[in-house]
């Protein structure tokens, strides 16, 4: 059936979820709102606290999305993703505060450090992307190694402390207009959900997918999988990027911290938990690793005349439950998921198959 | 016969510090059905791998329809069209059927050229067109590795040890499919299983200890006992 010029009910139902998540980031705001009472488009209220984690969570969304086309659909692992999460916000920190640029700063600042994550991003690639697995990772991981000290040492970038942004445009700025912020990151994420599903669905994503499989296999039928792999490397730093600088600008600060491990070995962590080489599963380890951090980071819990301090706990608990979701959804929870449906699939379609079988037989 | 569509002169192959091929040379006329035979680890596979660059020759020449494969990468010797098979049913398990197929076109359209000559031959694979590679059954599964090389228009076929590991059924079967390529097609095949090798190959080359030691015409080799016993053990 027709819904209206190019728009089928099937496609409405093949993109449900899609079309049910993008209903709830476009309501969010003006649900929490009435749900707690206070104004979304106030500067303060729980209306704005939420519409802040929310814009962290979809900032964590981005960066596990663009570390899952590298790591989940690609094959490659990287220990330095944070490289591209941190130097854009260092970048584009620098031009928005420079006085010289006035008001064309944060712009000028957003391009050159996407551009510089594209250009590294190739530059990384081109020279390391021959070496094989760990021997790549490692290379990666000391090459951000080496820009978080040198970054955490350079005086004129605040060394350990980092430094402060300029003041932002007023609509822009998420402390005074935190409602237009959290709709400019909505659409960059939902931007970046599709971008990769289109990737994904083109015959582009298939020959990264053979890659990650069997990279020798891939070359053997004719794909430069040095190609294919240096597309997704910088595509991934480009993402990154952007996730950097959102999140710096959603803090208003930039901190050689941005270019440490975490940033790595986090959105490696949600990755896996949701479902390497899935569409959604990044987003739902991103989401739920990051929104139980944050539940569980100031709760206390009295046990006679002790305190049970979970914040404190906090490492602990997410690695017991890190190695828990392993062992219960060893290919993380949506891809878990979809090779139970997958095989329950094949196997009713074989028992239906063998009873069309049996019922030639008999007549 | 015709002109030869491969010439391979005197190969040395080296994995790591082993010198595996010590001087492989034979050549297969267009449009053959051309079989590698020898014992378990006599370097078939090597030789297989050596024309399509996965392990380079450090020495000797490999000619292919006139041109020099020699420092060519594998992606751009598979261009110039030559397909492979890898032995144990190199497929992409993760991707489906149709995945498979698709990924092998080298220009767009080639999958909808070729489709029905790929169902003719494997008509499992038109059934299961929509299921993940893993899935399928292991004939099934060989089936498809083979059709992927038929996808794009290869004028060279390397086929590796088709029949290992398949009921006898499944083997008769893909003898007949290789038949059927063949006649777009000229084939380099690895097979341990000299009877299915003596039915479809029309000439063979004898590889002995990374050496090859005897080639010519299969119906000469299937009259020829002392040759059989010495270098293949098989009557």
């Amino acid at each position: 059936m027709q819904l209206s010029k190019g728009v089928s009910w099937r496609a409405v139902r093949q993109n449900w979820l899609l079309i049910a998540a993008l209903i709830l980031l476009l309501i969010f705001p003006f649900l929490v709102g009435a749900l707690t009472n206070t104004d979304p488009t106030a500067r303060r209220g729980l209306a704005v606290y939420w519409q802040g984690i929310a814009i962290e969570l979809l900032i964590y969304g981005i960066l596990t999305m663009s570390y899952n086309l590298l790591f989940g659909f690609t094959g490659v692992i990287s220990f330095g993703h944070a490289l591209f999460f941190g130097l854009a916000g260092y970048l584009m920190g620098g031009f928005q505060r420079a006085p010289e640029l006035a008001g064309s700063g944060l712009a000028i600042g957003i391009v050159v450090a996407l551009s510089v994550c594209a250009a590294l991003g190739l530059l990384i690639g081109t020279a390391t992307l021959r070496l094989k697995g760990v021997y790549f990772a490692i290379f990666t991981l000391a090459i951000a190694e080496m820009a978080y000290i040198f970054l955490s040492r350079y005086e004129p970038t605040g060394s350990e402390d980092g430094f402060t942004l300029g003041a932002l445009p007023e609509w822009f700025d998420p402390t005074r207009n935190r409602i237009v912020f959290y709709y400019i990151v909505a659409a960059i994420f939902i931007f970046t959900f599709i971008l990769i599903r289109r990737l994904m669905e083109s015959p582009t994503g298939a020959v990264l997918l053979a890659i990650r499989e069997n990279e020798n296999r891939a070359r053997t039928i004719g794909f430069n999988t040095l190609t294919y792999k240096l597309l997704a490397i910088v595509l991934a730093g480009v993402l990154a990027g952007m996730a950097g600088i959102l999140f710096t600008l959603l803090n208003k600060k930039v901190g050689p911290e941005m270019l440490g491990t975490a940033y790595t070995v986090n959105p490696l962590l949600m990755t896996i938990i949701g479902g390497a080489g899935t569409l959604l599963g990044p987003v739902i380890g991103a989401v739920g690793l990051r929104l139980l951090e944050l539940q569980l980071r100031n709760v206390q819990i009295a046990l006679g005349d002790a305190v049970l301090d979970i914040g404190r706990a906090l490492p602990i608990i997410l690695g017991a439950l890190f190695i828990l979701v392993v062992l219960v959804f060893p290919y993380g929870i949506v891809g878990t998921f979809t090779r139970w449906r997958l095989n329950r699939r094949a196997r009713s379609a074989e028992r239906a198959a063998k009873q069309a079988e049996a019922l030639k037989s008999v007549s | 016969m015709s002109e030869n569509i491969l010439e391979v002169c005197g190969i040395h192959t080296y994995i790591g510090q082993f010198h595996i091929l010590e001087g492989v040379t034979f050549s297969v006329p267009k449009g053959s059905i051309t079989v590698l035979l020898g014992r378990n680890g006599a370097g078939k596979t090597t030789t297989l791998k050596s024309i399509l660059g996965i392990t380079p020759p450090r020495e000797g020449k490999i000619v292919f329809d006139g041109q020099d494969l020699a420092g060519k990468p594998s992606f751009k010797i598979a261009q110039l069209g030559i397909g492979y098979v890898p032995e144990h049913r190199a497929i992409f398990r993760d991707l489906t059927v149709a995945e498979n197929l698709q990924i092998a076109e080298r220009r767009k359209g080639d999958l909808a050229a070729r489709q029905d000559f790929i169902f003719e031959l494997f008509p499992d694979l038109k059934k299961h067109y929509r299921l993940a590679g893993g899935k399928l059954s292991g004939g099934q599964q060989q089936m498809l590795a083979i059709a992927r090389a038929l996808v794009p228009q290869n004028r060279l076929l390397l086929i590796d040890e088709p029949s290992e590991g398949l009921a006898p059924i499944i083997i008769e079967a893909l003898m007949h499919a290789i038949r059927r390529l063949s006649e777009s097609a000229t084939v380099l095949l690895v097979e341990q299983n000299f009877r299915m090798a003596s039915r479809l190959a029309d000439r063979y080359v004898i590889v002995d200890d990374g050496a090859s030691v005897q080639s010519g015409l299969m119906a000469d080799l299937t009259n020829d006992q002392a040759t059989i016993q010495r270098y293949l053990g098989a009557a």
